[in-house]
Protein backbone atom coordinates (compact mmCIF):
# COMPACT_ATOMS: atom_id res chain seq x y z
CA UNK A 1 0.00 0.00 0.00
CA UNK A 2 1.71 3.26 -0.88
CA UNK A 3 0.51 6.13 1.11
CA UNK A 4 2.78 8.69 -0.55
CA UNK A 5 -0.10 9.81 -2.93
CA UNK A 6 -2.22 10.21 0.09
CA UNK A 7 0.63 12.10 2.35
CA UNK A 8 1.29 14.43 -0.96
CA UNK A 9 -2.06 15.30 -1.26
CA UNK A 10 -2.68 16.22 3.14
CA UNK A 11 0.19 18.04 2.78
CA UNK A 12 -1.04 19.92 0.09
CA UNK A 13 -3.70 20.65 1.61
CA UNK A 14 -2.20 22.03 4.75
CA UNK A 15 -0.36 24.24 2.90
CA UNK A 16 -3.24 25.61 1.16
CA UNK A 17 -5.45 26.27 4.18
CA UNK A 18 -2.29 28.02 5.81
CA UNK A 19 -1.49 30.17 2.93
CA UNK A 20 -4.96 30.88 1.06
CA UNK A 21 -4.01 32.53 -1.78
CA UNK A 22 -3.43 36.46 -1.76
CA UNK A 23 -5.09 39.03 -3.56
CA UNK A 24 -3.57 41.43 -5.54
CA UNK A 25 -5.27 43.75 -8.26
CA UNK A 26 -3.72 44.58 -11.48
CA UNK A 27 -4.38 47.54 -13.73
CA UNK A 28 -3.75 47.26 -17.07
CA UNK A 29 -2.91 50.64 -19.10
CA UNK A 30 -5.29 50.14 -22.16
CA UNK A 31 -7.56 47.65 -23.34
CA UNK A 32 -6.57 43.73 -23.30
CA UNK A 33 -4.07 43.46 -26.60
CA UNK A 34 -1.74 41.05 -27.61
CA UNK A 35 1.08 43.11 -26.18
CA UNK A 36 -0.43 42.19 -22.71
CA UNK A 37 -0.88 38.55 -23.37
CA UNK A 38 2.00 37.54 -21.01
CA UNK A 39 -0.21 38.86 -18.22
CA UNK A 40 -3.47 36.48 -18.94
CA UNK A 41 -0.44 33.67 -19.58
CA UNK A 42 0.95 34.64 -16.35
CA UNK A 43 -2.79 33.54 -14.77
CA UNK A 44 -3.45 30.86 -17.02
CA UNK A 45 -0.61 29.30 -16.95
CA UNK A 46 -0.54 29.64 -12.54
CA UNK A 47 2.59 31.53 -12.73
CA UNK A 48 0.53 34.03 -10.05
CA UNK A 49 -1.01 31.01 -8.18
CA UNK A 50 2.56 29.05 -7.55
CA UNK A 51 3.25 32.36 -5.76
CA UNK A 52 0.38 32.28 -3.76
CA UNK A 53 -1.05 35.30 -5.54
CA UNK A 54 -5.18 35.61 -6.44
CA UNK A 55 -4.56 38.37 -9.29
CA UNK A 56 -7.67 40.56 -10.48
CA UNK A 57 -7.02 42.04 -14.34
CA UNK A 58 -8.75 45.01 -14.91
CA UNK A 59 -8.03 47.64 -18.13
CA UNK A 60 -7.59 50.73 -18.19
CA UNK A 61 -7.53 54.04 -20.40
CA UNK A 62 -3.78 55.22 -20.80
CA UNK A 63 -0.63 55.09 -18.43
CA UNK A 64 -2.17 57.98 -16.89
CA UNK A 65 -4.97 56.71 -15.98
CA UNK A 66 -3.37 53.26 -14.39
CA UNK A 67 -0.93 54.97 -12.86
CA UNK A 68 -3.31 57.35 -10.60
CA UNK A 69 -5.26 53.94 -10.18
CA UNK A 70 -2.56 52.41 -8.70
CA UNK A 71 -1.65 55.80 -6.63
CA UNK A 72 -5.07 56.24 -5.27
CA UNK A 73 -5.01 52.39 -4.19
CA UNK A 74 -7.93 51.22 -6.79
CA UNK A 75 -4.91 48.61 -7.52
CA UNK A 76 -2.26 47.31 -6.23
CA UNK A 77 0.30 47.10 -9.45
CA UNK A 78 -0.09 48.28 -12.47
CA UNK A 79 1.55 49.02 -16.26
CA UNK A 80 2.37 52.43 -17.98
CA UNK A 81 4.89 53.97 -19.75
CA UNK A 82 7.30 55.70 -17.51
CA UNK A 83 7.39 58.66 -18.57
CA UNK A 84 3.85 59.07 -17.69
CA UNK A 85 5.18 58.25 -14.40
CA UNK A 86 8.08 61.30 -14.49
CA UNK A 87 5.27 63.80 -15.86
CA UNK A 88 3.02 62.89 -12.58
CA UNK A 89 6.19 63.59 -10.30
CA UNK A 90 6.76 66.90 -12.33
CA UNK A 91 3.27 68.06 -11.64
CA UNK A 92 3.18 66.86 -7.63
CA UNK A 93 3.77 63.60 -7.76
CA UNK A 94 1.98 59.82 -7.07
CA UNK A 95 2.38 57.28 -4.88
CA UNK A 96 3.92 55.01 -7.42
CA UNK A 97 7.45 53.34 -8.29
CA UNK A 98 8.71 51.75 -11.48
CA UNK A 99 9.72 48.31 -10.25
CA UNK A 100 10.35 46.77 -13.66
CA UNK A 101 11.34 47.71 -16.58
CA UNK A 102 9.41 45.70 -19.93
CA UNK A 103 10.30 48.00 -23.03
CA UNK A 104 13.98 49.43 -23.16
CA UNK A 105 12.84 50.90 -26.56
CA UNK A 106 9.85 53.55 -27.03
CA UNK A 107 6.99 51.98 -29.09
CA UNK A 108 6.28 55.44 -30.25
CA UNK A 109 5.91 55.23 -34.40
CA UNK A 110 4.63 56.74 -37.41
CA UNK A 111 2.20 54.28 -39.17
CA UNK A 112 1.23 55.17 -42.94
CA UNK A 113 0.82 53.69 -46.36
CA UNK A 114 2.70 53.29 -49.55
CA UNK A 115 0.47 55.95 -51.15
CA UNK A 116 0.98 58.53 -48.87
CA UNK A 117 4.46 59.39 -49.95
CA UNK A 118 6.17 58.97 -46.46
CA UNK A 119 8.68 57.08 -46.34
CA UNK A 120 10.72 58.85 -43.91
CA UNK A 121 10.37 60.93 -40.86
CA UNK A 122 11.32 64.38 -43.29
CA UNK A 123 8.27 63.32 -45.52
CA UNK A 124 5.97 64.44 -42.75
CA UNK A 125 5.86 68.08 -43.24
CA UNK A 126 2.63 69.81 -44.79
CA UNK A 127 0.60 65.94 -44.00
CA UNK A 128 -2.10 65.24 -42.01
CA UNK A 129 -1.57 63.11 -38.78
CA UNK A 130 -4.13 61.58 -37.02
CA UNK A 131 -2.86 60.44 -33.10
CA UNK A 132 -5.13 59.29 -29.75
CA UNK A 133 -6.36 62.45 -27.73
CA UNK A 134 -4.28 61.13 -24.25
CA UNK A 135 -1.53 58.97 -26.19
CA UNK A 136 1.84 59.29 -24.40
CA UNK A 137 3.65 59.71 -27.62
CA UNK A 138 1.91 63.02 -28.10
CA UNK A 139 4.03 65.35 -26.05
CA UNK A 140 7.20 63.30 -27.76
CA UNK A 141 6.25 64.09 -31.18
CA UNK A 142 6.95 67.98 -31.56
CA UNK A 143 10.61 67.30 -29.72
CA UNK A 144 11.12 64.60 -32.37
CA UNK A 145 10.32 66.57 -35.10
CA UNK A 146 12.61 68.86 -33.66
CA UNK A 147 15.81 67.28 -32.95
CA UNK A 148 15.22 66.01 -36.73
CA UNK A 149 15.22 69.67 -37.99
CA UNK A 150 11.05 69.40 -39.11
CA UNK A 151 9.28 72.12 -38.13
CA UNK A 152 6.26 70.71 -35.99
CA UNK A 153 3.95 73.46 -37.53
CA UNK A 154 4.10 72.25 -41.32
CA UNK A 155 1.95 68.78 -40.10
CA UNK A 156 -1.47 69.17 -39.27
CA UNK A 157 -2.24 67.05 -36.53
CA UNK A 158 -5.32 65.60 -35.17
CA UNK A 159 -6.52 64.17 -31.99
CA UNK A 160 -9.22 61.84 -32.32
CA UNK A 161 -10.26 58.52 -30.12
CA UNK A 162 -7.82 56.05 -30.56
CA UNK A 163 -10.65 53.55 -32.22
CA UNK A 164 -10.52 55.96 -35.09
CA UNK A 165 -7.19 55.36 -36.02
CA UNK A 166 -7.05 52.88 -38.33
CA UNK A 167 -9.96 53.39 -40.20
CA UNK A 168 -9.35 57.21 -41.04
CA UNK A 169 -5.89 55.52 -42.46
CA UNK A 170 -7.34 52.83 -44.31
CA UNK A 171 -9.92 55.39 -45.94
CA UNK A 172 -7.27 57.92 -46.76
CA UNK A 173 -8.98 60.72 -44.51
CA UNK A 174 -5.23 61.10 -42.97
CA UNK A 175 -1.80 60.14 -44.35
CA UNK A 176 -0.26 58.98 -41.57
CA UNK A 177 -1.40 57.92 -37.30
CA UNK A 178 0.92 58.23 -34.54
CA UNK A 179 0.43 54.58 -32.64
CA UNK A 180 2.79 52.28 -30.54
CA UNK A 181 4.50 49.60 -32.90
CA UNK A 182 2.74 46.88 -30.63
CA UNK A 183 -0.37 47.53 -32.84
CA UNK A 184 0.64 47.03 -36.21
CA UNK A 185 -0.88 43.70 -36.60
CA UNK A 186 -4.49 45.09 -35.54
CA UNK A 187 -3.91 47.92 -37.79
CA UNK A 188 -3.01 46.02 -40.52
CA UNK A 189 -5.78 43.55 -40.70
CA UNK A 190 -7.91 46.94 -40.90
CA UNK A 191 -5.61 48.39 -43.62
CA UNK A 192 -6.03 44.74 -46.13
CA UNK A 193 -9.85 45.05 -46.12
CA UNK A 194 -9.25 48.43 -48.09
CA UNK A 195 -6.80 46.64 -50.27
CA UNK A 196 -3.68 48.78 -48.35
CA UNK A 197 -0.47 47.63 -46.93
CA UNK A 198 1.11 49.38 -43.83
CA UNK A 199 4.54 51.13 -43.54
CA UNK A 200 5.65 51.20 -39.69
CA UNK A 201 8.60 54.32 -39.38
CA UNK A 202 9.71 53.81 -35.49
CA UNK A 203 10.73 56.85 -33.81
CA UNK A 204 13.82 55.03 -32.56
CA UNK A 205 15.11 55.37 -36.17
CA UNK A 206 15.32 58.93 -35.57
CA UNK A 207 17.02 59.14 -31.88
CA UNK A 208 14.28 58.46 -29.66
CA UNK A 209 16.04 56.59 -27.12
CA UNK A 210 14.82 55.88 -23.46
CA UNK A 211 12.48 53.64 -21.80
CA UNK A 212 9.07 52.73 -22.33
CA UNK A 213 6.32 50.66 -20.60
CA UNK A 214 7.36 49.23 -16.97
CA UNK A 215 5.54 47.43 -14.23
CA UNK A 216 4.60 49.26 -11.44
CA UNK A 217 3.84 48.62 -8.14
CA UNK A 218 2.10 51.55 -5.05
CA UNK A 219 4.39 53.04 -2.66
CA UNK A 220 1.81 51.71 0.07
CA UNK A 221 2.81 47.86 -1.18
CA UNK A 222 6.21 48.50 -1.01
CA UNK A 223 6.66 49.70 2.37
CA UNK A 224 3.76 47.04 3.36
CA UNK A 225 4.10 44.03 1.03
CA UNK A 226 7.57 43.73 -0.32
CA UNK A 227 7.48 39.83 -0.20
CA UNK A 228 4.39 39.75 -2.40
CA UNK A 229 5.39 42.34 -4.60
CA UNK A 230 8.89 40.36 -4.93
CA UNK A 231 6.12 37.39 -5.75
CA UNK A 232 3.95 38.69 -8.37
CA UNK A 233 7.68 40.48 -10.64
CA UNK A 234 8.96 37.02 -10.06
CA UNK A 235 5.89 35.26 -10.84
CA UNK A 236 5.26 38.19 -14.11
CA UNK A 237 9.41 37.60 -15.41
CA UNK A 238 8.29 33.53 -15.70
CA UNK A 239 4.99 34.57 -17.61
CA UNK A 240 7.02 36.61 -19.86
CA UNK A 241 9.72 34.22 -20.75
CA UNK A 242 6.73 31.72 -21.16
CA UNK A 243 4.95 34.26 -23.20
CA UNK A 244 8.54 34.75 -25.53
CA UNK A 245 8.69 31.12 -26.13
CA UNK A 246 4.93 30.34 -26.89
CA UNK A 247 3.58 33.98 -28.14
CA UNK A 248 0.04 31.70 -29.46
CA UNK A 249 -0.65 30.06 -26.16
CA UNK A 250 0.05 33.27 -24.38
CA UNK A 251 -2.74 34.92 -27.13
CA UNK A 252 -4.91 31.29 -26.61
CA UNK A 253 -4.74 32.10 -22.57
CA UNK A 254 -5.92 35.83 -23.12
CA UNK A 255 -8.71 34.78 -25.57
CA UNK A 256 -9.86 32.16 -22.83
CA UNK A 257 -10.39 35.24 -20.56
CA UNK A 258 -11.60 37.90 -23.51
CA UNK A 259 -13.46 35.89 -25.64
CA UNK A 260 -13.69 38.38 -28.18
CA UNK A 261 -10.30 38.55 -28.84
CA UNK A 262 -8.54 37.48 -32.02
CA UNK A 263 -6.05 34.89 -31.40
CA UNK A 264 -4.02 35.39 -34.26
CA UNK A 265 -3.72 38.98 -34.28
CA UNK A 266 -2.80 38.98 -30.32
CA UNK A 267 -0.05 36.79 -31.01
CA UNK A 268 1.26 38.88 -33.93
CA UNK A 269 1.05 42.15 -31.45
CA UNK A 270 3.22 40.11 -29.15
CA UNK A 271 5.30 39.09 -31.59
CA UNK A 272 5.97 42.47 -32.78
CA UNK A 273 6.56 43.73 -29.17
CA UNK A 274 9.40 41.26 -28.26
CA UNK A 275 11.95 43.36 -29.81
CA UNK A 276 11.23 46.18 -27.36
CA UNK A 277 11.54 43.70 -24.85
CA UNK A 278 14.39 41.79 -25.69
CA UNK A 279 17.05 43.82 -27.27
CA UNK A 280 21.16 45.09 -27.13
CA UNK A 281 20.23 46.92 -23.97
CA UNK A 282 18.54 44.46 -22.18
CA UNK A 283 21.40 42.18 -23.28
CA UNK A 284 23.53 44.75 -21.96
CA UNK A 285 21.95 45.37 -18.76
CA UNK A 286 19.86 42.56 -18.06
CA UNK A 287 15.99 42.11 -18.39
CA UNK A 288 14.20 44.65 -15.94
CA UNK A 289 16.78 46.93 -15.13
CA UNK A 290 16.89 50.42 -15.18
CA UNK A 291 20.24 51.92 -16.24
CA UNK A 292 20.81 55.11 -14.88
CA UNK A 293 22.33 56.81 -17.96
CA UNK A 294 19.21 55.76 -20.64
CA UNK A 295 17.07 56.77 -17.40
CA UNK A 296 17.78 60.29 -17.20
CA UNK A 297 17.79 60.29 -21.06
CA UNK A 298 14.11 59.28 -20.58
CA UNK A 299 13.68 61.98 -18.16
CA UNK A 300 15.38 64.14 -20.67
CA UNK A 301 13.03 63.71 -23.62
CA UNK A 302 9.88 64.63 -21.18
CA UNK A 303 11.30 67.67 -19.64
CA UNK A 304 11.86 68.69 -23.24
CA UNK A 305 8.10 67.38 -24.48
CA UNK A 306 6.67 69.31 -21.63
CA UNK A 307 8.77 72.18 -20.93
CA UNK A 308 9.96 70.86 -17.29
CA UNK A 309 12.98 72.00 -15.87
CA UNK A 310 15.51 68.92 -15.54
CA UNK A 311 16.18 69.50 -12.20
CA UNK A 312 12.19 69.17 -11.52
CA UNK A 313 12.30 65.46 -11.33
CA UNK A 314 15.12 63.47 -10.30
CA UNK A 315 14.09 60.22 -12.14
CA UNK A 316 16.40 57.72 -9.67
CA UNK A 317 13.35 58.31 -7.01
CA UNK A 318 10.59 57.04 -9.13
CA UNK A 319 12.41 53.95 -9.65
CA UNK A 320 12.85 50.42 -7.19
CA UNK A 321 15.62 48.68 -7.91
CA UNK A 322 15.64 46.44 -4.96
CA UNK A 323 12.10 44.10 -6.30
CA UNK A 324 14.31 42.50 -9.01
CA UNK A 325 16.18 39.64 -7.12
CA UNK A 326 15.59 36.32 -8.78
CA UNK B 1 -30.98 89.24 8.67
CA UNK B 2 -33.69 86.39 7.74
CA UNK B 3 -34.49 88.06 4.71
CA UNK B 4 -30.95 88.28 3.90
CA UNK B 5 -30.34 84.50 4.37
CA UNK B 6 -33.61 83.99 2.51
CA UNK B 7 -32.42 86.00 -0.74
CA UNK B 8 -28.81 84.72 -0.55
CA UNK B 9 -29.38 80.84 0.28
CA UNK B 10 -28.42 78.77 -2.16
CA UNK B 11 -25.22 81.15 -2.39
CA UNK B 12 -24.25 80.72 0.78
CA UNK B 13 -25.24 76.81 0.73
CA UNK B 14 -22.42 77.07 -2.20
CA UNK B 15 -19.76 78.84 -0.07
CA UNK B 16 -20.42 76.39 2.66
CA UNK B 17 -19.58 73.64 0.29
CA UNK B 18 -16.42 75.44 -1.19
CA UNK B 19 -15.37 75.92 2.44
CA UNK B 20 -16.03 72.61 3.44
CA UNK B 21 -14.12 70.81 0.48
CA UNK B 22 -11.11 73.24 1.20
CA UNK B 23 -11.10 72.39 4.78
CA UNK B 24 -11.60 68.59 3.92
CA UNK B 25 -8.93 68.67 1.37
CA UNK B 26 -6.36 70.07 4.13
CA UNK B 27 -7.27 68.24 7.03
CA UNK B 28 -7.13 64.98 5.52
CA UNK B 29 -3.99 65.61 3.00
CA UNK B 30 -6.19 64.42 0.11
CA UNK B 31 -3.53 63.84 -2.95
CA UNK B 32 -4.41 66.53 -5.46
CA UNK B 33 -3.92 63.24 -8.19
CA UNK B 34 -7.50 62.40 -6.65
CA UNK B 35 -9.46 65.34 -5.26
CA UNK B 36 -7.95 68.85 -5.88
CA UNK B 37 -8.43 71.85 -2.92
CA UNK B 38 -10.81 74.47 -4.58
CA UNK B 39 -7.56 76.89 -3.83
CA UNK B 40 -5.58 74.80 -5.88
CA UNK B 41 -8.32 74.78 -9.00
CA UNK B 42 -8.42 78.20 -9.00
CA UNK B 43 -4.16 78.76 -9.35
CA UNK B 44 -4.16 76.53 -11.46
CA UNK B 45 -6.46 78.15 -13.48
CA UNK B 46 -4.87 81.50 -13.52
CA UNK B 47 -2.10 79.77 -14.31
CA UNK B 48 -3.60 78.04 -17.87
CA UNK B 49 -4.33 81.80 -18.40
CA UNK B 50 -7.22 83.79 -20.00
CA UNK B 51 -6.16 83.67 -23.84
CA UNK B 52 -6.41 79.49 -23.25
CA UNK B 53 -9.07 79.47 -21.74
CA UNK B 54 -11.54 81.86 -23.91
CA UNK B 55 -10.21 79.61 -26.61
CA UNK B 56 -11.20 76.32 -25.48
CA UNK B 57 -14.66 77.88 -24.04
CA UNK B 58 -14.85 79.36 -28.35
CA UNK B 59 -14.28 75.81 -29.16
CA UNK B 60 -16.81 74.15 -27.25
CA UNK B 61 -20.03 77.23 -26.93
CA UNK B 62 -19.46 76.84 -31.21
CA UNK B 63 -20.13 73.04 -31.48
CA UNK B 64 -22.67 73.35 -28.85
CA UNK B 65 -24.39 76.33 -30.57
CA UNK B 66 -24.26 74.88 -33.90
CA UNK B 67 -25.53 71.73 -32.83
CA UNK B 68 -28.32 73.65 -30.61
CA UNK B 69 -29.31 75.96 -33.56
CA UNK B 70 -29.23 72.74 -36.38
CA UNK B 71 -31.60 70.72 -33.86
CA UNK B 72 -34.20 73.48 -33.57
CA UNK B 73 -33.63 73.74 -37.48
CA UNK B 74 -34.22 70.12 -37.68
CA UNK B 75 -37.12 69.73 -34.81
CA UNK B 76 -39.50 71.98 -35.15
CA UNK B 77 -40.68 71.52 -39.24
CA UNK B 78 -40.61 67.81 -38.19
CA UNK B 79 -42.86 68.60 -35.43
CA UNK B 80 -45.07 70.38 -37.58
CA UNK B 81 -45.13 67.65 -39.92
CA UNK B 82 -45.80 65.03 -37.06
CA UNK B 83 -49.05 67.09 -35.93
CA UNK B 84 -50.05 67.79 -39.33
CA UNK B 85 -50.02 64.40 -40.72
CA UNK B 86 -50.74 61.39 -39.23
CA UNK B 87 -49.34 59.18 -42.43
CA UNK B 88 -45.76 61.39 -41.46
CA UNK B 89 -46.01 60.59 -37.66
CA UNK B 90 -46.43 57.02 -38.12
CA UNK B 91 -43.44 56.61 -40.30
CA UNK B 92 -41.01 58.59 -38.61
CA UNK B 93 -41.97 58.71 -34.79
CA UNK B 94 -40.76 54.57 -34.70
CA UNK B 95 -37.00 56.22 -36.86
CA UNK B 96 -37.12 59.14 -33.79
CA UNK B 97 -37.35 56.91 -30.98
CA UNK B 98 -34.79 54.57 -33.14
CA UNK B 99 -32.36 57.43 -33.04
CA UNK B 100 -32.88 58.70 -29.24
CA UNK B 101 -32.66 55.27 -27.75
CA UNK B 102 -28.93 54.63 -29.29
CA UNK B 103 -26.49 55.86 -26.93
CA UNK B 104 -24.78 58.32 -29.27
CA UNK B 105 -21.74 57.95 -27.10
CA UNK B 106 -21.26 54.94 -28.52
CA UNK B 107 -21.49 55.72 -32.40
CA UNK B 108 -19.68 58.59 -32.02
CA UNK B 109 -16.60 56.95 -32.94
CA UNK B 110 -18.48 55.16 -35.90
CA UNK B 111 -19.45 59.78 -36.72
CA UNK B 112 -16.10 60.42 -36.73
CA UNK B 113 -14.50 57.88 -38.98
CA UNK B 114 -17.60 58.44 -41.68
CA UNK B 115 -17.47 62.73 -41.34
CA UNK B 116 -13.74 62.69 -40.74
CA UNK B 117 -12.30 64.78 -37.68
CA UNK B 118 -13.34 68.46 -38.65
CA UNK B 119 -16.34 70.55 -36.42
CA UNK B 120 -18.83 68.72 -38.46
CA UNK B 121 -18.50 65.30 -36.96
CA UNK B 122 -18.46 67.38 -33.87
CA UNK B 123 -21.63 69.29 -34.82
CA UNK B 124 -23.48 66.09 -36.02
CA UNK B 125 -22.95 63.92 -32.71
CA UNK B 126 -24.53 67.48 -30.39
CA UNK B 127 -27.65 67.71 -32.84
CA UNK B 128 -28.12 64.03 -32.28
CA UNK B 129 -28.09 64.39 -28.37
CA UNK B 130 -30.27 67.46 -28.29
CA UNK B 131 -32.71 67.61 -30.98
CA UNK B 132 -35.25 64.78 -29.90
CA UNK B 133 -37.00 66.65 -26.76
CA UNK B 134 -37.04 69.39 -29.14
CA UNK B 135 -39.06 67.41 -31.73
CA UNK B 136 -41.64 65.29 -28.79
CA UNK B 137 -42.40 68.38 -26.46
CA UNK B 138 -43.31 71.01 -29.96
CA UNK B 139 -45.35 68.40 -31.02
CA UNK B 140 -46.83 67.95 -27.84
CA UNK B 141 -47.37 71.57 -27.61
CA UNK B 142 -49.26 71.75 -31.36
CA UNK B 143 -51.34 69.54 -30.46
CA UNK B 144 -52.32 70.74 -27.16
CA UNK B 145 -53.94 73.70 -28.84
CA UNK B 146 -57.39 73.73 -28.23
CA UNK B 147 -59.95 71.73 -30.23
CA UNK B 148 -62.87 74.63 -30.51
CA UNK B 149 -60.48 77.06 -31.58
CA UNK B 150 -59.59 75.09 -34.17
CA UNK B 151 -62.57 73.74 -35.51
CA UNK B 152 -63.64 78.04 -35.05
CA UNK B 153 -60.98 78.93 -37.52
CA UNK B 154 -61.85 76.26 -39.87
CA UNK B 155 -65.75 77.13 -39.90
CA UNK B 156 -64.22 80.64 -40.65
CA UNK B 157 -62.33 79.26 -43.55
CA UNK B 158 -58.57 80.75 -42.01
CA UNK B 159 -55.84 78.32 -44.21
CA UNK B 160 -53.80 76.02 -42.81
CA UNK B 161 -50.71 78.28 -41.99
CA UNK B 162 -52.83 80.86 -40.39
CA UNK B 163 -54.59 77.94 -37.76
CA UNK B 164 -50.49 77.47 -37.38
CA UNK B 165 -49.55 81.06 -37.03
CA UNK B 166 -52.08 82.06 -34.71
CA UNK B 167 -53.68 79.12 -32.50
CA UNK B 168 -51.54 76.20 -32.42
CA UNK B 169 -47.99 77.86 -32.05
CA UNK B 170 -48.55 80.38 -29.54
CA UNK B 171 -50.64 77.63 -27.75
CA UNK B 172 -46.98 75.48 -28.21
CA UNK B 173 -44.68 77.99 -26.94
CA UNK B 174 -44.25 77.00 -23.09
CA UNK B 175 -43.92 73.54 -24.58
CA UNK B 176 -41.41 74.82 -27.35
CA UNK B 177 -39.42 76.46 -24.69
CA UNK B 178 -39.53 73.62 -21.85
CA UNK B 179 -38.04 71.80 -24.62
CA UNK B 180 -35.46 74.30 -25.74
CA UNK B 181 -34.09 74.59 -21.81
CA UNK B 182 -33.55 70.75 -22.01
CA UNK B 183 -31.76 70.80 -25.07
CA UNK B 184 -29.16 73.86 -24.68
CA UNK B 185 -27.84 71.88 -21.30
CA UNK B 186 -27.99 68.82 -23.89
CA UNK B 187 -25.82 70.89 -26.28
CA UNK B 188 -23.32 71.40 -24.39
CA UNK B 189 -23.15 67.75 -23.23
CA UNK B 190 -23.30 66.72 -26.45
CA UNK B 191 -20.20 69.20 -27.55
CA UNK B 192 -18.27 67.46 -24.74
CA UNK B 193 -18.96 63.83 -25.71
CA UNK B 194 -18.25 64.99 -29.22
CA UNK B 195 -14.52 66.53 -28.27
CA UNK B 196 -14.11 63.01 -26.02
CA UNK B 197 -14.12 61.24 -29.41
CA UNK B 198 -12.39 64.19 -31.71
CA UNK B 199 -10.74 67.53 -31.06
CA UNK B 200 -8.08 69.35 -30.96
CA UNK B 201 -9.03 72.60 -28.70
CA UNK B 202 -12.32 73.16 -26.31
CA UNK B 203 -13.12 72.40 -22.83
CA UNK B 204 -14.21 68.59 -22.88
CA UNK B 205 -10.37 68.17 -24.73
CA UNK B 206 -8.75 70.12 -22.30
CA UNK B 207 -10.59 67.45 -19.63
CA UNK B 208 -9.03 64.68 -21.05
CA UNK B 209 -5.88 66.35 -22.12
CA UNK B 210 -5.32 67.38 -18.27
CA UNK B 211 -6.52 64.05 -16.39
CA UNK B 212 -3.45 62.70 -18.94
CA UNK B 213 -1.03 64.67 -17.70
CA UNK B 214 -1.78 64.40 -14.22
CA UNK B 215 -2.79 68.37 -14.48
CA UNK B 216 -6.17 67.03 -12.22
CA UNK B 217 -6.94 70.46 -11.21
CA UNK B 218 -7.15 72.34 -14.57
CA UNK B 219 -9.18 69.30 -15.22
CA UNK B 220 -11.62 70.50 -12.51
CA UNK B 221 -11.48 74.30 -13.20
CA UNK B 222 -12.42 73.02 -16.95
CA UNK B 223 -15.32 71.03 -15.41
CA UNK B 224 -16.47 74.42 -13.39
CA UNK B 225 -16.26 76.22 -16.25
CA UNK B 226 -18.65 73.82 -18.32
CA UNK B 227 -21.11 74.07 -15.27
CA UNK B 228 -21.33 77.69 -15.37
CA UNK B 229 -21.49 77.42 -19.43
CA UNK B 230 -25.08 75.64 -19.30
CA UNK B 231 -26.32 77.11 -16.47
CA UNK B 232 -25.82 80.89 -18.12
CA UNK B 233 -26.99 79.16 -21.79
CA UNK B 234 -30.33 77.95 -19.46
CA UNK B 235 -30.82 81.55 -17.43
CA UNK B 236 -29.90 82.93 -21.60
CA UNK B 237 -33.11 81.25 -22.85
CA UNK B 238 -35.11 81.91 -19.42
CA UNK B 239 -34.72 85.31 -20.12
CA UNK B 240 -35.08 84.89 -24.23
CA UNK B 241 -39.15 83.35 -22.70
CA UNK B 242 -39.76 86.41 -20.55
CA UNK B 243 -38.64 89.35 -23.04
CA UNK B 244 -40.31 87.22 -26.17
CA UNK B 245 -43.38 85.91 -24.48
CA UNK B 246 -44.28 87.42 -21.46
CA UNK B 247 -47.96 85.96 -21.47
CA UNK B 248 -47.03 82.15 -21.64
CA UNK B 249 -45.01 81.90 -18.82
CA UNK B 250 -47.75 79.76 -16.95
CA UNK B 251 -45.63 76.79 -17.56
CA UNK B 252 -47.74 73.69 -19.21
CA UNK B 253 -48.64 71.00 -17.08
Amino acid sequence: MNLRPLLASLALAALGSAHAAEKLTVQLDWLPGGDKSFVYAGLKQGYFAAEGLDVTILPGRGSADAITKVGSGAADVGFGGISALMMAAAEGGVPVKAVMSLYSKQPDSLFTTPGSGIKSLKDVAGKTVATSTFSSSNSLWPVVLESNGIDPSKVKLLKVDPSTLAPMLAQGRVDATINWVTVAPAVQSVLKQAGKDLVVVPWTSYGLDGYGWSAMASDKLIKERPDTLKRYLRALNKALQFAIANPDKAAADLKSVVPEADVAVIAAEFRSSIPLLQNEITQREGFGKFEPKLLAATWGWVAKSMDYAPAKVDPEKLVDRSFLGK
Amino acid sequence: MKSLLNRHASLLAFAVVLLCWEAGCRVFQVPVFVLPAPSAIVISAIDLGLPRWLEHLAATLQVALLGYAAAIAIALPLAIGITKSPLLSRTLMPWLVVVQSTPIVAIAPIIVVTLGAGTLPRVVITTLIAFFPLVISTATGLAAAPAELIELSRSLRAPRWREYTQIRLPYAVPYVFAALKVAITLAVIGAVVAEFVAAEKGLGYLILFATSSFKVPVAFAALALLVSCSLLLYALIVWLHRRLFPWSLSAPN
